[in-house]
């Protein structure tokens, strides 16, 4: 399928001849491969997202605006996307163009008195934190890292991480928004809607949070954000992030009367739990996260050894895991998590040190040792404040997905992780997903109200080369997903897009998706949503991630 | 090994655009904080590593044809490395910029090289130089100079001038300064002359893997015949030709760059400066020099799985990640020098932004190629530095070439000038 000549110019006319292509091995480059990373469907082998007819490069509101404008026009779908982290940023349908937002990529502003940043759709989240240290200030890092696009994470997706805790989900920071909507207009959103500046995400103006967003946003389906302001928290550490060390294992030395990084580790699960709600209670930590045991619980401390070494490689696991220590560390630190600590004063560190030791007396646990000696502790504490390996999700074979997907308070995942890893090593025991022992459960701690939310996502590792490999992953996400149900944990995020692209990468028909919603424990959400749907993009022209029952 | 041999890997790219910034952890700014050029000048996924996978993935299945955007996009890549630094801080089973080098050694043997690269090639094979220069007035930048010309004369270090420094009028004396240096402090080195030839670096580069193993070939043979034990240059390019790839095809003498000598002379304290260089500067590393200048480890293996999926080489696979590039040696020498500061930028080491020079860019598209060495020539002036120091005379070229397209010239120097002021 090809655009029509006329409309290619049309679009040509707007962006420009050097911001826009058809052709083939452009828009090849812009298809996802559905063997192969979190896109919580399948894995299908050897399948990716359809071509899309032309790839846009916009530099502007008014570009992007004309695009959606001639889009409405000829019915012609779109979606943009920032930093194409996975399948949701690209076309599930055919008859689709793709926004590559990369070139609107600019921070207009850093409100260092008010505390917050308006910035462009491509900002990633590094260069903003990068810029905020310079002010003394830090923003939210998304749970996928800092190659991603706060805008897009604040405005589209669910916006948690390790920063959840003291910064708060990207929901919560989402201020002003400038919203080309599907139909082309543009809609300012809080104060920034009646001239106000944008400080507010709510009024003096609209708010349409709960109708853009909503908890989990509308993954690209619902207009182009082109703009927004997010809310900045106070980063007491240098102008910018000491770093030294040879590539990997970068570690930055920050003031120790300042910084710290513990890896906690505890003898029950209970315990765990215990501990993440007095961390919320008492209102200490700077981020929090299940982090490292992505790897596994059997294989983590044997990966932090190698990713701290510069020579070390995946060809050292086997040996490690023969070492005694490594053994002994690993075992040690089963039930874990990893917490950064920052003292606005080192007075403010020392008090947080004390609850936090107090924390341990009570609940029984320890912090790791092991990650303590300054070369483990230090690249640690790098890798959770600028969240800059996340790609470390695919280091072992470049697939993964998360399953499960135990989201709620810290004991409704603490009580369920041993079954689910029970059932998880039973399936890696079959040979298709890395065997690295059950429970590779990772997420976030803390970030709402009433104890903290925990968001825990088991880890599973495959082969998106080997057909083997993507076909046994997917039998055992089905197995999952059939397992959660009986056990009434509900659909695993495995399947969360099930209703959005089918095995052949594309949108499942109307009738499928119509069943999948009507299947749910509320399917009238997705009624809600239709509606919603019928008022602001009216011509359809987004894709089936904005989940809708007519 | 053949493109096909990237299927895999092409299916296990990760799609996550590491590779098209510096390793985040050395972000420090939004402006500095791109490390491909070609991506960050052509914006479209295609242009980076990520996206080259994804073109040989279309190319292995046919689903791609060459068109001029594809070729543009296989050659605009500057094979600078800097998309394989980021890749491998997270992945340890993927090698972007061998891949993109298979590219372009397919593009080639298909018949779609570009023409400007042709000329080149016709260049080397009539010439054996890549600057279109008489092959027989190679030797006269030394024609001052009281230097052995092996073979006649007899001399176990060999300093390779290389093409640049050979035919460029303007940097011709820093190779003669190189060599002055070296002699004046007791290193008995000579120089090959008129019989000099090319290290074949850049035609590789450009996706003549042919035409580089018969130079490669040639010199090897002329440096044995020669008794050569060592050979020196001030040419990144030919450091990394001599250092990474010719030990593949059996060299095995030692290779430094005049730059780790130099250090290594400071260090024996047989080099002193007498004149202080009151100056603020700042480095640029040399991509070939830097993250590709890791030794080169043999290494003949298979892939194997451990823990089911887990891919791993049989024997261990050496990594070049850019952690022991040579990075250390250019600073020591900068920082002995009396009266002179070194500032740095904030893309350095394994994360430095490219000169633009490489890749067969320089020869066809400079306008790319000049906005690349602009964009650095920016970073350099945002140190407060007032002149820009390499150790490469392709990068010198290509920043004086792009000096004062947009803003303040900036002076640019090679290290050797700079000792040479302070010798005096």
């Amino acid at each position: 399928m090809a655009l029509s000549r006329h409309i290619y110019q049309a679009l040509e006319d707007i962006v420009g001849p050097e911001n826009i292509s058809d052709d083939p091995a452009v828009l090849e480059s812009y298809r996802y491969s559905l063997a192969h990373t979190a896109i919580h469907v399948g894995p299908y082998y050897d399948t990716f997202t359809p071509r899309g007819l032309a790839v846009l490069l916009p530099g502007s509101t008014e570009e992007v605006q004309a695009i959606v404008r001639l889009c409405n026009k000829y019915r012609i779908k779109f979606k943009a996307s920032s930093t194409f982290w996975s399948a949701q940023g690209y076309p599930s349908d055919d008859n689709t163009i793709q926004l590559d937002m990369r070139r609107m990529d600019r921070i207009l502003e850093i409100d260092e008195k008010n505390m917050f940043a308006v910035i462009e759709s491509g900002v990633i989240g590094a260069t903003l934190q990068a810029e905020a240290m310079k002010r003394g200030l830090n923003t939210h890092i998304p749970g996928s890292g800092c190659s991603c696009s706060p805008l897009a994470s604040a405005t589209s997706y669910f916006g948690s991480g390790p920063g959840n805790l003291f910064g708060g989900w990207y929901y919560d920071n989402l201020l002003g928004v400038e919203w080309v909507m599907p139909t082309g207009e543009v809609m300012r959103t809080g104060a920034l809607g009646s001239g106000c500046g944008w400080f507010c995400g709510e009024g003096p103006g609209p708010s349409l949070r709960g109708i853009f967003r909503g908890f989990t946003g509308a993954k690209g389906a619902l207009g182009v954000f082109t703009k927004c302001a997010l809310k900045l928290f106070p980063w007491p550490g240098p102008d910018k992030l000491p770093v030294e060390g040879r590539p990997p294992a970068y570690r930055s030395p920050l003031p120790r009367e300042l910084f710290r990084a513990y890896t906690l580790a505890f003898p029950s699960w209970k315990a765990w739990a215990d501990a993440a709600y007095m961390i919320w209670d008492a209102g200490i930590g700077y981020l929090a996260h299940r982090q490292f045991n992505m790897f596994g619980r059997d294989l983590k401390f044997a990966m932090v050894k190698i990713l701290t070494n510069p020579d070390g490689t995946l060809n050292d696991l086997e040996e490690l895991l023969q070492d005694p220590e490594v053994r002994r560390v690993t075992g040690e630190s089963e039930r874990d998590f990893q917490i950064v600590l920052a003292g606005m004063t080192p007075r403010d560190l020392e008090w947080q040190e004390r609850a936090l030791d107090e924390m341990l007396a009570r609940t029984g646990g320890w912090k790791v040792e092991a990650m303590n000696v300054p070369e483990i502790h230090d690249w640690a504490l790098l890798y959770l404040i600028r969240l800059g390996h996340k790609n470390l999700n695919l280091v072992y074979g470049g697939g993964y997905d998360g399953c499960f997907g135990l989201f709620g308070v810290p004991d409704f995942g603490a009580r369920r992780v041993e079954e689910a890893a029970a059932f998880k090593k039973e399936w890696e025991n079959k040979g298709a997903i890395v065997a690295s022992g059950g429970d590779c459960m990772m997420g976030p701690i803390g970030g709402q109200g009433g104890g903290g939310t925990c968001l825990w996502e088991n880890f599973t590792h495959f082969d998106p080369h080997d057909r083997d490999s993507v076909e046994g992953t997917r039998e055992f996400f089905d197995a999952s997903t059939e397992f959660a149900l009986r056990k009434g944990w509900g659909v695993g995020m495995e399947k969360w897009n099930a209703a959005a692209v089918g095995p052949d990468g594309r949108t499942p028909s109307k009738e499928v998706r119509d069943k999948i919603h009507l299947s749910a424990p509320q399917p009238s959400i997705y009624s809600y949503q239709a509606k919603i749907r019928e008022a602001f993009n009216p011509n359809n022209l987004g894709d089936a991630y904005y989940e809708t029952l007519e | 090994m053949p493109l096909e041999d990237f299927a895999g890997e092409a299916d296990r790219c990760s799609q996550c655009s590491y590779c098209k910034w510096i390793p985040f952890d050395h972000v420090k700014s939004w402006r500095f904080a791109k490390n491909c050029p070609s991506i960050a000048y052509h914006n479209f996924n295609s242009y980076s590593a990520r996206g080259r996978y994804a073109v040989t993935r279309s190319l292995l299945r046919g689903q791609v044809e060459y068109t001029d955007t594809l070729r543009r996009i296989i050659f605009t890549c500057l094979a600078c490395g800097s998309c394989d630094v980021s890749c491998k801080i997270c992945r340890y089973n993927l090698e972007p910029l061998e891949m993109v080098r298979e590219l372009k050694f397919r593009a080639v043997e298909d018949g779609q090289g570009l023409e400007a690269h042709r000329a080149v090639v016709e260049s080397l094979n009539r010439e054996q130089n890549t600057m279109s220069q008489p092959r027989a007035r190679r030797g006269d930048w030394a024609d001052e100079l009281d230097v052995p010309r092996l073979p006649k004369d007899k001399a176990e270090i060999v300093f390779h001038a290389g093409c640049r420094s050979s035919y460029d009028p303007q940097l011709q004396a820093t190779a003669r300064a190189a060599v002055t240096l070296l002699r004046d402090v007791g290193v008995n080195v000579g120089i090959m002359g008129e019989r000099e030839l090319c290290c074949g670096g850049r035609v590789y580069a450009m996706g003549y893997r042919e035409e580089f193993a018969r130079f490669a070939q040639a010199n090897v043979k002329a440096w044995a015949s020669a008794g050569v034990k060592m050979v020196v240059t001030s040419c990144a390019d030919g450091y990394h030709a001599f250092k990474r790839l010719y030990p593949r095809l059996g060299l095995q003498v030692e290779v430094l760059h005049t730059v780790e000598l130099l250090a290594r002379l400071i260090e024996d304290g047989k080099l002193k400066f007498r004149s202080p260089v009151p100056m603020m500067v700042t480095y640029h590393d040399p991509c070939h020099l830097g993250r590709q200048g890791e030794p080169f480890v043999p290494w003949n293996g298979v892939e194997k799985k451990i823990f089911n999926q887990i891919i791993v080489y049989e024997p261990k696979r050496p990594r070049y990640n850019g952690a022991w590039g040579v990075y250390d040696p250019p600073r020591q020498v900068l920082r002995s020098i009396p009266g002179l500061e070194l500032v740095e930028m904030e893309r350095i080491q394994e994360h430095s932004w490219c000169c633009g020079a490489g890749g067969g860019v320089r020869e066809a598209y400079p306008e790319f190629s000049l906005w690349t060495a602009g964009e650095r020539i920016a970073e350099a002036w945002a140190t407060g530095a007032e002149a820009l120091v390499t150790s490469c005379p392709w990068c010198e070229r290509n920043f004086m070439d792009a000096n004062g397209a947009s803003g303040e010239p900036m002076p640019v120097y090679d290290i050797v000038d700079l000792v040479q002021k302070a010798m005096l």
